[in-house]
Protein backbone atom coordinates (compact mmCIF):
# COMPACT_ATOMS: atom_id res chain seq x y z
CA UNK A 1 0.00 0.00 0.00
CA UNK A 2 2.63 2.48 0.74
CA UNK A 3 4.82 1.57 -1.82
CA UNK A 4 1.80 2.68 -4.06
CA UNK A 5 1.40 5.94 -2.32
CA UNK A 6 4.53 7.38 -1.30
CA UNK A 7 5.41 8.20 -4.80
CA UNK A 8 2.13 9.78 -5.47
CA UNK A 9 2.18 11.95 -2.47
CA UNK A 10 5.97 13.21 -3.11
CA UNK A 11 4.08 13.86 -6.76
CA UNK A 12 1.23 15.51 -4.93
CA UNK A 13 3.57 17.43 -3.26
CA UNK A 14 6.10 18.28 -6.07
CA UNK A 15 3.07 19.72 -8.18
CA UNK A 16 1.40 21.31 -4.99
CA UNK A 17 4.82 23.49 -4.67
CA UNK A 18 4.84 24.35 -8.56
CA UNK A 19 0.94 25.60 -7.92
CA UNK A 20 2.69 27.39 -4.82
CA UNK A 21 5.14 28.92 -6.95
CA UNK A 22 2.97 30.30 -9.49
CA UNK A 23 0.28 31.02 -7.15
CA UNK A 24 2.45 33.28 -4.87
CA UNK A 25 3.58 35.19 -7.78
CA UNK A 26 -0.17 35.71 -9.22
CA UNK A 27 -0.73 36.87 -5.81
CA UNK A 28 2.06 39.33 -5.67
CA UNK A 29 0.79 40.90 -8.56
CA UNK A 30 -3.03 40.87 -8.28
CA UNK A 31 -2.56 42.29 -4.78
CA UNK A 32 -0.44 45.02 -5.35
CA UNK A 33 -1.59 46.58 -9.38
CA UNK A 34 -4.60 44.83 -9.48
CA UNK A 35 -3.41 42.91 -12.29
CA UNK A 36 -4.68 39.62 -13.00
CA UNK A 37 -1.84 38.20 -15.43
CA UNK A 38 -2.95 35.42 -17.68
CA UNK A 39 0.44 35.60 -19.37
CA UNK A 40 1.86 33.97 -15.92
CA UNK A 41 2.18 30.35 -17.75
CA UNK A 42 3.55 32.24 -20.22
CA UNK A 43 6.76 33.51 -19.10
CA UNK A 44 7.26 29.91 -17.16
CA UNK A 45 7.27 28.78 -20.67
CA UNK A 46 9.29 30.99 -21.87
CA UNK A 47 12.39 30.70 -19.39
CA UNK A 48 11.66 26.92 -20.34
CA UNK A 49 12.59 27.36 -23.91
CA UNK A 50 15.21 29.92 -23.08
CA UNK A 51 16.61 27.33 -21.05
CA UNK A 52 16.56 24.80 -23.25
CA UNK A 53 18.29 26.48 -25.90
CA UNK A 54 21.39 27.26 -23.65
CA UNK A 55 21.84 23.94 -22.94
CA UNK A 56 21.06 22.61 -26.35
CA UNK A 57 24.41 24.80 -27.27
CA UNK A 58 26.22 23.57 -24.54
CA UNK A 59 25.34 25.34 -21.28
CA UNK A 60 24.81 23.01 -18.11
CA UNK A 61 21.70 23.12 -16.20
CA UNK A 62 22.68 25.37 -13.38
CA UNK A 63 23.99 28.26 -16.00
CA UNK A 64 21.27 27.63 -17.86
CA UNK A 65 18.61 27.74 -14.60
CA UNK A 66 20.30 31.06 -13.33
CA UNK A 67 21.09 33.00 -16.89
CA UNK A 68 17.23 32.30 -18.13
CA UNK A 69 15.12 33.01 -15.05
CA UNK A 70 17.14 36.01 -14.83
CA UNK A 71 16.49 36.65 -18.85
CA UNK A 72 12.64 36.07 -18.47
CA UNK A 73 12.57 38.57 -15.46
CA UNK A 74 14.10 40.98 -17.38
CA UNK A 75 11.74 40.26 -20.29
CA UNK A 76 8.74 40.66 -17.44
CA UNK A 77 10.63 44.37 -16.60
CA UNK A 78 9.90 45.22 -20.50
CA UNK A 79 6.37 44.26 -20.95
CA UNK A 80 5.38 45.79 -17.59
CA UNK A 81 6.57 48.89 -18.27
CA UNK A 82 5.45 49.08 -21.67
CA UNK A 83 1.77 47.23 -21.97
CA UNK A 84 1.38 46.77 -18.61
CA UNK A 85 1.62 49.71 -16.34
CA UNK A 86 -0.18 52.03 -18.35
CA UNK A 87 -3.21 50.10 -17.64
CA UNK A 88 -3.18 50.51 -13.68
CA UNK A 89 -5.40 53.49 -13.56
CA UNK A 90 -7.91 51.61 -15.52
CA UNK A 91 -10.44 48.92 -13.96
CA UNK A 92 -8.70 45.28 -14.14
CA UNK A 93 -10.27 44.10 -16.99
CA UNK A 94 -7.97 46.12 -19.32
CA UNK A 95 -5.28 44.43 -17.90
CA UNK A 96 -6.67 41.41 -17.86
CA UNK A 97 -7.57 41.34 -21.62
CA UNK A 98 -4.37 42.61 -22.53
CA UNK A 99 -2.52 39.69 -20.60
CA UNK A 100 -4.68 37.24 -21.91
CA UNK A 101 -3.98 38.37 -25.34
CA UNK A 102 0.02 38.20 -24.63
CA UNK A 103 -0.64 34.94 -23.83
CA UNK A 104 -1.21 33.84 -27.27
CA UNK A 105 1.32 36.21 -28.87
CA UNK A 106 3.55 34.06 -26.77
CA UNK A 107 2.10 30.52 -27.52
CA UNK A 108 2.43 31.19 -30.85
CA UNK A 109 5.85 32.64 -31.03
CA UNK A 110 7.13 29.43 -29.10
CA UNK A 111 5.47 27.57 -31.77
CA UNK A 112 6.98 29.14 -34.37
CA UNK A 113 10.31 29.30 -32.92
CA UNK A 114 10.52 26.06 -30.87
CA UNK A 115 7.82 23.99 -33.10
CA UNK A 116 4.80 22.54 -31.91
CA UNK A 117 5.68 19.54 -29.95
CA UNK A 118 7.29 19.20 -26.69
CA UNK A 119 11.46 19.77 -26.85
CA UNK A 120 13.07 17.33 -25.29
CA UNK A 121 14.19 19.15 -22.31
CA UNK A 122 16.02 16.26 -19.30
CA UNK A 123 17.15 16.80 -16.08
CA UNK A 124 21.04 17.35 -15.20
CA UNK A 125 22.84 13.76 -14.81
CA UNK A 126 23.53 14.46 -11.60
CA UNK A 127 19.79 14.54 -10.58
CA UNK A 128 18.44 11.26 -12.49
CA UNK A 129 18.14 8.19 -11.18
CA UNK A 130 16.24 7.65 -8.13
CA UNK A 131 16.87 7.84 -4.20
CA UNK A 132 16.00 5.07 -2.14
CA UNK A 133 14.37 6.66 1.31
CA UNK A 134 13.38 3.70 3.67
CA UNK A 135 11.60 1.29 1.65
CA UNK A 136 10.48 3.71 -1.33
CA UNK A 137 12.53 4.92 -4.16
CA UNK A 138 11.74 7.98 -5.24
CA UNK A 139 12.70 10.08 -8.16
CA UNK A 140 16.29 12.29 -7.28
CA UNK A 141 14.35 15.14 -9.65
CA UNK A 142 11.58 15.09 -7.56
CA UNK A 143 13.53 15.80 -4.29
CA UNK A 144 15.54 18.43 -5.55
CA UNK A 145 12.11 20.07 -7.13
CA UNK A 146 11.02 19.47 -3.86
CA UNK A 147 14.11 21.00 -1.55
CA UNK A 148 14.40 23.97 -4.89
CA UNK A 149 11.29 24.97 -4.15
CA UNK A 150 11.52 25.51 -0.45
CA UNK A 151 14.71 27.08 -0.71
CA UNK A 152 12.63 29.94 -2.99
CA UNK A 153 9.71 30.14 -1.10
CA UNK A 154 12.02 31.05 2.55
CA UNK A 155 14.30 33.27 0.40
CA UNK A 156 10.66 35.03 -0.52
CA UNK A 157 9.73 35.41 3.13
CA UNK A 158 13.21 36.66 4.34
CA UNK A 159 13.19 39.03 1.29
CA UNK A 160 9.11 40.37 2.15
CA UNK A 161 9.75 40.65 5.94
CA UNK A 162 13.30 41.32 6.92
CA UNK A 163 14.12 43.91 4.18
CA UNK A 164 13.54 47.13 3.54
CA UNK A 165 12.08 46.64 0.18
CA UNK A 166 10.10 44.01 1.38
CA UNK A 167 8.45 46.12 4.14
CA UNK A 168 7.55 48.57 1.10
CA UNK A 169 6.19 45.75 -0.82
CA UNK A 170 3.82 44.92 2.27
CA UNK A 171 2.81 48.55 3.10
CA UNK A 172 1.52 49.51 -0.96
CA UNK A 173 -0.57 46.43 -0.91
CA UNK A 174 -2.32 48.38 1.75
CA UNK A 175 -2.13 51.82 0.14
CA UNK A 176 0.04 52.60 -2.37
CA UNK A 177 -0.70 56.24 -2.60
CA UNK A 178 -0.17 56.92 0.88
CA UNK A 179 3.37 55.33 0.42
CA UNK A 180 3.87 57.92 -2.15
CA UNK A 181 3.03 60.19 -0.07
CA UNK A 182 5.92 59.58 2.27
CA UNK A 183 8.33 59.36 -0.25
CA UNK A 184 8.25 56.09 -2.10
CA UNK A 185 8.42 56.11 -5.79
CA UNK A 186 5.13 53.60 -6.07
CA UNK A 187 6.00 52.99 -10.01
CA UNK A 188 9.41 51.07 -9.30
CA UNK A 189 7.66 48.98 -6.57
CA UNK A 190 5.20 48.28 -9.23
CA UNK A 191 7.97 47.15 -11.40
CA UNK A 192 10.38 45.44 -9.08
CA UNK A 193 7.37 43.54 -7.74
CA UNK A 194 6.02 42.27 -11.09
CA UNK A 195 9.69 41.46 -12.16
CA UNK A 196 9.83 39.20 -8.72
CA UNK A 197 6.57 37.25 -9.93
CA UNK A 198 8.22 36.63 -13.09
CA UNK A 199 11.52 35.38 -11.72
CA UNK A 200 9.17 32.94 -9.61
CA UNK A 201 7.85 31.54 -12.09
CA UNK A 202 10.72 31.51 -14.77
CA UNK A 203 12.63 29.49 -12.18
CA UNK A 204 9.19 26.97 -11.28
CA UNK A 205 9.39 26.73 -15.44
CA UNK A 206 13.21 25.82 -15.64
CA UNK A 207 12.21 22.99 -13.09
CA UNK A 208 8.79 22.02 -14.55
CA UNK A 209 10.15 21.33 -18.07
CA UNK A 210 12.56 18.85 -16.96
CA UNK A 211 9.34 17.09 -14.56
CA UNK A 212 6.81 17.90 -17.25
CA UNK A 213 7.93 17.87 -20.87
CA UNK A 214 8.38 21.71 -22.37
CA UNK A 215 5.89 22.37 -24.87
CA UNK A 216 4.26 25.57 -25.91
CA UNK A 217 0.81 24.94 -23.65
CA UNK A 218 3.47 24.12 -20.59
CA UNK A 219 2.97 26.71 -18.47
CA UNK A 220 -0.35 27.85 -19.45
CA UNK A 221 -1.73 24.05 -18.32
CA UNK A 222 -0.32 24.72 -15.26
CA UNK A 223 -2.05 28.38 -14.34
CA UNK A 224 -5.46 26.89 -13.95
CA UNK A 225 -4.57 24.92 -10.58
CA UNK A 226 -2.43 28.17 -10.00
CA UNK A 227 -5.74 30.20 -10.00
CA UNK A 228 -7.59 27.86 -8.38
CA UNK A 229 -4.85 27.27 -5.59
CA UNK A 230 -5.20 31.46 -5.20
CA UNK A 231 -8.98 31.17 -5.11
CA UNK A 232 -8.67 27.90 -2.49
CA UNK A 233 -5.86 29.56 0.00
CA UNK A 234 -7.22 32.87 0.05
CA UNK A 235 -6.40 36.30 -2.14
CA UNK A 236 -3.67 38.08 -0.46
CA UNK A 237 -2.17 35.44 1.47
CA UNK A 238 1.22 34.07 0.95
CA UNK A 239 1.06 30.77 3.64
CA UNK A 240 -2.94 30.88 1.53
CA UNK A 241 -0.91 29.86 -1.76
CA UNK A 242 1.14 27.50 -0.07
CA UNK A 243 -1.40 25.74 1.71
CA UNK A 244 -3.72 25.68 -1.04
CA UNK A 245 -1.15 24.54 -3.35
CA UNK A 246 -0.50 21.64 -1.69
CA UNK A 247 -4.11 20.90 -1.23
CA UNK A 248 -4.75 21.17 -5.05
CA UNK A 249 -1.66 18.94 -5.91
CA UNK A 250 -2.17 16.38 -3.06
CA UNK A 251 -6.13 16.13 -4.33
CA UNK A 252 -5.30 15.45 -8.07
CA UNK A 253 -2.19 12.60 -7.14
CA UNK A 254 -4.10 10.43 -5.08
CA UNK A 255 -7.37 11.24 -7.38
CA UNK A 256 -5.45 10.12 -9.80
CA UNK A 257 -3.92 6.92 -7.72
CA UNK A 258 -7.59 5.71 -7.04
CA UNK A 259 -10.19 7.32 -9.45
CA UNK A 260 -7.97 8.11 -12.20
CA UNK A 261 -11.35 9.70 -14.27
CA UNK A 262 -11.72 12.64 -11.47
CA UNK A 263 -7.77 13.85 -11.48
CA UNK A 264 -9.11 16.41 -13.73
CA UNK A 265 -12.28 17.46 -12.11
CA UNK A 266 -10.83 17.38 -8.66
CA UNK A 267 -9.80 20.85 -7.92
CA UNK A 268 -12.66 22.49 -9.06
CA UNK A 269 -14.59 19.98 -6.42
CA UNK A 270 -12.31 21.02 -3.76
CA UNK A 271 -12.60 25.02 -4.71
CA UNK A 272 -16.04 24.54 -4.51
CA UNK A 273 -15.64 23.26 -0.89
CA UNK A 274 -13.80 25.57 0.30
CA UNK A 275 -15.70 28.36 -0.88
CA UNK A 276 -19.08 27.28 0.48
CA UNK A 277 -17.74 26.87 4.36
CA UNK A 278 -15.14 30.21 3.64
CA UNK A 279 -15.86 32.19 0.69
CA UNK A 280 -12.66 34.29 1.80
CA UNK A 281 -10.60 31.02 1.11
CA UNK A 282 -8.70 29.69 3.66
CA UNK A 283 -6.08 32.15 4.81
CA UNK A 284 -7.79 35.54 2.65
CA UNK A 285 -8.95 38.38 4.25
CA UNK A 286 -12.33 40.26 3.91
CA UNK A 287 -12.65 42.83 1.58
CA UNK A 288 -9.25 42.55 -0.33
CA UNK A 289 -10.08 44.54 -2.75
CA UNK A 290 -12.53 46.80 -0.78
CA UNK B 1 15.56 81.92 -3.21
CA UNK B 2 16.31 82.49 0.41
CA UNK B 3 13.88 85.34 0.56
CA UNK B 4 10.94 82.64 -1.07
CA UNK B 5 8.27 81.55 0.89
CA UNK B 6 8.34 78.46 2.62
CA UNK B 7 5.23 77.51 1.04
CA UNK B 8 3.00 79.68 -2.34
CA UNK B 9 0.04 77.94 -3.50
CA UNK B 10 -0.45 80.41 -6.56
CA UNK B 11 -4.11 80.24 -8.24
CA UNK B 12 -4.20 76.51 -8.90
CA UNK B 13 -7.53 74.99 -10.33
CA UNK B 14 -7.99 71.37 -9.63
CA UNK B 15 -10.71 68.93 -11.03
CA UNK B 16 -11.98 65.50 -10.36
CA UNK B 17 -12.57 64.24 -14.06
CA UNK B 18 -14.61 67.37 -15.23
CA UNK B 19 -15.58 68.54 -11.95
CA UNK B 20 -13.70 71.71 -10.97
CA UNK B 21 -13.18 71.54 -7.59
CA UNK B 22 -10.57 74.63 -6.88
CA UNK B 23 -11.00 78.04 -8.31
CA UNK B 24 -8.19 80.13 -8.49
CA UNK B 25 -7.07 79.11 -4.56
CA UNK B 26 -4.04 80.82 -3.69
CA UNK B 27 -2.28 80.70 -0.08
CA UNK B 28 1.25 80.67 1.61
CA UNK B 29 2.67 79.35 4.63
CA UNK B 30 5.73 81.43 6.35
CA UNK B 31 8.42 79.50 8.16
CA UNK B 32 7.14 78.39 12.02
CA UNK B 33 3.77 79.45 11.12
CA UNK B 34 0.79 77.08 11.83
CA UNK B 35 -1.69 78.18 9.46
CA UNK B 36 -5.24 77.18 8.97
CA UNK B 37 -7.67 76.18 6.59
CA UNK B 38 -11.12 76.30 7.33
CA UNK B 39 -14.14 75.37 5.38
CA UNK B 40 -17.34 72.94 5.54
CA UNK B 41 -17.55 69.28 4.26
CA UNK B 42 -16.58 69.48 0.42
CA UNK B 43 -15.69 73.07 0.49
CA UNK B 44 -12.07 72.11 -0.64
CA UNK B 45 -10.21 71.66 1.74
CA UNK B 46 -8.67 68.24 1.47
CA UNK B 47 -8.16 68.97 -2.57
CA UNK B 48 -6.06 71.58 -1.72
CA UNK B 49 -3.93 68.96 0.35
CA UNK B 50 -3.45 66.65 -2.50
CA UNK B 51 -3.02 69.49 -5.20
CA UNK B 52 0.30 70.35 -2.87
CA UNK B 53 1.29 66.64 -2.93
CA UNK B 54 0.81 66.04 -6.06
CA UNK B 55 -2.07 63.13 -5.54
CA UNK B 56 -4.01 65.26 -7.52
CA UNK B 57 -2.68 67.65 -9.67
CA UNK B 58 -3.25 70.99 -10.50
CA UNK B 59 -3.99 71.95 -13.79
CA UNK B 60 -3.28 75.32 -13.34
CA UNK B 61 -1.64 77.44 -11.20
CA UNK B 62 2.07 77.21 -9.06
CA UNK B 63 2.37 75.84 -5.70
CA UNK B 64 6.40 76.32 -4.93
CA UNK B 65 8.28 75.13 -1.91
CA UNK B 66 11.10 77.12 -1.02
CA UNK B 67 10.50 78.71 -4.33
CA UNK B 68 10.74 75.62 -6.14
CA UNK B 69 8.28 74.62 -8.35
CA UNK B 70 6.22 70.96 -7.31
CA UNK B 71 3.46 71.54 -9.63
CA UNK B 72 4.20 68.36 -12.02
CA UNK B 73 6.13 66.29 -9.73
CA UNK B 74 5.04 62.51 -8.83
CA UNK B 75 3.81 62.64 -4.85
CA UNK B 76 7.07 60.57 -3.88
CA UNK B 77 9.45 63.67 -5.32
CA UNK B 78 7.38 66.33 -3.40
CA UNK B 79 7.96 64.07 -0.79
CA UNK B 80 11.50 63.69 -0.67
CA UNK B 81 11.11 67.52 -1.01
CA UNK B 82 10.23 68.13 2.31
CA UNK B 83 6.43 68.16 2.41
CA UNK B 84 5.33 65.58 5.27
CA UNK B 85 1.55 64.70 5.23
CA UNK B 86 -0.90 63.81 8.46
CA UNK B 87 -3.73 62.22 6.08
CA UNK B 88 -7.36 62.84 6.89
CA UNK B 89 -8.39 59.07 8.58
CA UNK B 90 -4.96 58.54 9.30
CA UNK B 91 -4.50 56.21 7.19
CA UNK B 92 -2.50 53.74 8.81
CA UNK B 93 -0.50 50.77 6.60
CA UNK B 94 -2.76 48.90 9.45
CA UNK B 95 -1.04 45.18 8.87
CA UNK B 96 2.06 46.52 10.13
CA UNK B 97 3.65 47.65 13.11
CA UNK B 98 3.94 50.83 14.59
CA UNK B 99 7.83 50.01 14.11
CA UNK B 100 6.97 49.60 10.47
CA UNK B 101 4.64 52.19 9.91
CA UNK B 102 7.92 54.69 10.92
CA UNK B 103 10.40 52.97 8.95
CA UNK B 104 8.06 53.24 5.42
CA UNK B 105 8.58 57.00 6.01
CA UNK B 106 11.96 57.41 7.58
CA UNK B 107 14.17 59.52 5.85
CA UNK B 108 17.63 60.24 7.66
CA UNK B 109 18.85 64.03 7.32
CA UNK B 110 21.96 65.75 8.48
CA UNK B 111 22.21 67.00 11.92
CA UNK B 112 19.86 66.36 14.68
CA UNK B 113 16.83 65.71 12.82
CA UNK B 114 13.72 63.68 13.77
CA UNK B 115 14.85 59.84 14.20
CA UNK B 116 12.35 57.18 15.10
CA UNK B 117 14.24 57.12 18.39
CA UNK B 118 13.43 60.87 18.60
CA UNK B 119 9.47 59.80 17.92
CA UNK B 120 9.87 57.37 20.82
CA UNK B 121 11.40 59.91 23.09
CA UNK B 122 8.39 62.39 22.52
CA UNK B 123 5.67 60.20 22.08
CA UNK B 124 6.39 57.49 24.52
CA UNK B 125 3.35 55.56 24.49
CA UNK B 126 4.21 54.47 20.34
CA UNK B 127 7.50 52.85 21.68
CA UNK B 128 5.57 50.84 24.10
CA UNK B 129 3.29 49.77 21.30
CA UNK B 130 6.36 49.24 18.77
CA UNK B 131 5.61 45.74 18.01
CA UNK B 132 1.74 46.11 17.52
CA UNK B 133 -0.30 46.22 14.44
CA UNK B 134 -1.42 49.87 13.89
CA UNK B 135 -4.99 48.95 13.07
CA UNK B 136 -5.10 47.25 16.51
CA UNK B 137 -4.44 51.20 17.83
CA UNK B 138 -6.88 53.90 19.12
CA UNK B 139 -7.79 57.00 17.46
CA UNK B 140 -5.79 59.21 19.61
CA UNK B 141 -2.82 57.11 19.10
CA UNK B 142 -3.18 56.28 15.51
CA UNK B 143 -2.72 60.09 15.23
CA UNK B 144 0.14 60.18 16.94
CA UNK B 145 1.51 57.21 14.84
CA UNK B 146 0.70 59.92 11.82
CA UNK B 147 2.42 62.55 13.00
CA UNK B 148 5.45 60.49 13.93
CA UNK B 149 5.39 59.02 10.92
CA UNK B 150 5.03 62.48 8.93
CA UNK B 151 7.97 63.69 11.16
CA UNK B 152 10.46 60.98 10.71
CA UNK B 153 10.64 61.84 6.87
CA UNK B 154 11.86 65.28 8.67
CA UNK B 155 10.09 67.81 6.24
CA UNK B 156 10.14 71.61 6.03
CA UNK B 157 6.39 71.59 5.93
CA UNK B 158 3.74 69.15 7.53
CA UNK B 159 0.25 69.26 5.93
CA UNK B 160 -2.35 68.09 8.42
CA UNK B 161 -5.71 66.99 7.50
CA UNK B 162 -8.85 66.70 10.33
CA UNK B 163 -6.79 65.78 12.48
CA UNK B 164 -9.68 66.02 15.37
CA UNK B 165 -12.13 63.78 13.31
CA UNK B 166 -13.20 60.76 15.39
CA UNK B 167 -11.18 61.89 18.70
CA UNK B 168 -12.70 61.78 22.30
CA UNK B 169 -12.12 66.03 23.28
CA UNK B 170 -9.44 65.38 25.87
CA UNK B 171 -7.11 63.66 23.01
CA UNK B 172 -8.12 66.37 20.65
CA UNK B 173 -6.73 68.73 23.14
CA UNK B 174 -3.41 67.36 23.67
CA UNK B 175 -3.16 66.69 19.92
CA UNK B 176 -3.20 70.41 19.50
CA UNK B 177 -0.30 71.17 22.52
CA UNK B 178 1.57 68.57 20.47
CA UNK B 179 0.60 70.62 17.23
CA UNK B 180 2.51 73.92 19.21
CA UNK B 181 4.50 72.48 20.60
CA UNK B 182 6.07 71.42 17.29
CA UNK B 183 5.60 74.66 15.88
CA UNK B 184 7.48 75.68 18.74
CA UNK B 185 10.51 73.61 17.85
CA UNK B 186 10.54 74.95 14.28
CA UNK B 187 8.06 73.16 12.54
CA UNK B 188 5.60 74.80 9.69
CA UNK B 189 2.18 73.53 9.46
CA UNK B 190 -0.33 74.26 7.04
CA UNK B 191 -3.73 72.40 9.42
CA UNK B 192 -7.26 71.85 7.72
CA UNK B 193 -9.78 71.97 10.12
CA UNK B 194 -13.65 71.90 10.41
CA UNK B 195 -13.19 72.25 13.85
CA UNK B 196 -12.80 76.13 13.68
CA UNK B 197 -12.23 77.65 16.91
CA UNK B 198 -9.65 74.87 18.22
CA UNK B 199 -7.66 75.14 14.64
CA UNK B 200 -7.77 79.39 15.37
CA UNK B 201 -6.19 78.68 18.61
CA UNK B 202 -3.25 77.31 17.87
CA UNK B 203 -2.61 78.96 14.32
CA UNK B 204 -1.22 82.68 13.51
CA UNK B 205 -2.98 83.01 10.09
CA UNK B 206 -6.12 81.37 8.74
CA UNK B 207 -7.75 81.36 5.19
CA UNK B 208 -11.42 80.42 4.44
CA UNK B 209 -12.27 78.36 1.47
CA UNK B 210 -16.38 78.13 0.59
CA UNK B 211 -17.17 76.51 -2.78
CA UNK B 212 -13.62 75.92 -3.81
CA UNK B 213 -12.48 79.26 -3.44
CA UNK B 214 -10.98 81.20 -1.07
CA UNK B 215 -13.60 83.59 0.93
CA UNK B 216 -11.01 84.93 3.53
CA UNK B 217 -7.19 85.75 5.12
CA UNK B 218 -6.73 86.72 7.95
CA UNK B 219 -5.12 86.50 11.42
CA UNK B 220 -6.25 83.82 12.98
CA UNK B 221 -6.98 85.81 16.27
CA UNK B 222 -9.53 88.23 14.67
CA UNK B 223 -10.93 85.49 13.23
CA UNK B 224 -11.34 83.21 16.30
CA UNK B 225 -13.14 86.44 18.10
CA UNK B 226 -15.83 87.47 15.57
CA UNK B 227 -17.68 84.46 15.83
CA UNK B 228 -20.70 85.49 13.57
CA UNK B 229 -17.89 86.23 11.02
CA UNK B 230 -17.09 82.69 10.77
CA UNK B 231 -20.19 81.63 10.21
CA UNK B 232 -21.15 83.91 7.67
CA UNK B 233 -17.49 82.97 5.90
CA UNK B 234 -18.61 79.10 6.38
CA UNK B 235 -22.04 79.30 4.93
CA UNK B 236 -23.72 78.93 8.14
CA UNK B 237 -26.96 80.40 9.17
CA UNK B 238 -27.31 82.19 12.15
CA UNK B 239 -28.46 79.70 14.45
CA UNK B 240 -26.40 76.86 13.01
CA UNK B 241 -23.32 75.79 15.34
CA UNK B 242 -19.74 76.06 14.22
CA UNK B 243 -18.53 72.78 13.82
CA UNK B 244 -16.20 72.16 17.48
Amino acid sequence: MIEHLAPEIVNGIVLGAFYAIIAIGLSLIMNLTGTINLAHGSFMTLAGYLAFTLMSRGSNFWFALAASAICTAIIGLVVERLLISPLYKRVPLYSLLLTFGLSLVFEEVFRLIWGPSTVPFSAPPELSGATQIGDVFLPTYRLFIMVALVVVMVALLVFLYRTRLGLRLRGAVQDAEMLAALGTNTQLLYMTNFGLGILLAAIAGVLAAGLLGLGPTMGNDLLMPAFITVVIGGMGSLAGSIVGGLLVGLAISITTLYLPAASEVIMYVLMAVVLLIRPRGLFGEEGIFG
Amino acid sequence: MSDARLLEVERINTYYGKSHILHDVSLHVEQGEIVTLLGLNGAGKTTTLRSILGLTPPRTGTVKLNGRELRGLAPHAVARLGVGYVPEGRRMFKNLSVLENLQLAERGTVGDGWTIGRVYDRFPKLKELAGRKSGRLSGGEQEMLAIGRALVGNPKLILVDEPSQGLAPIIVIELYKTLEELRRQGASILLVEQNALLALKVSQRAYVIDDGHIVHTGAADELAHDQPRIRGLMGLREDEDIPA
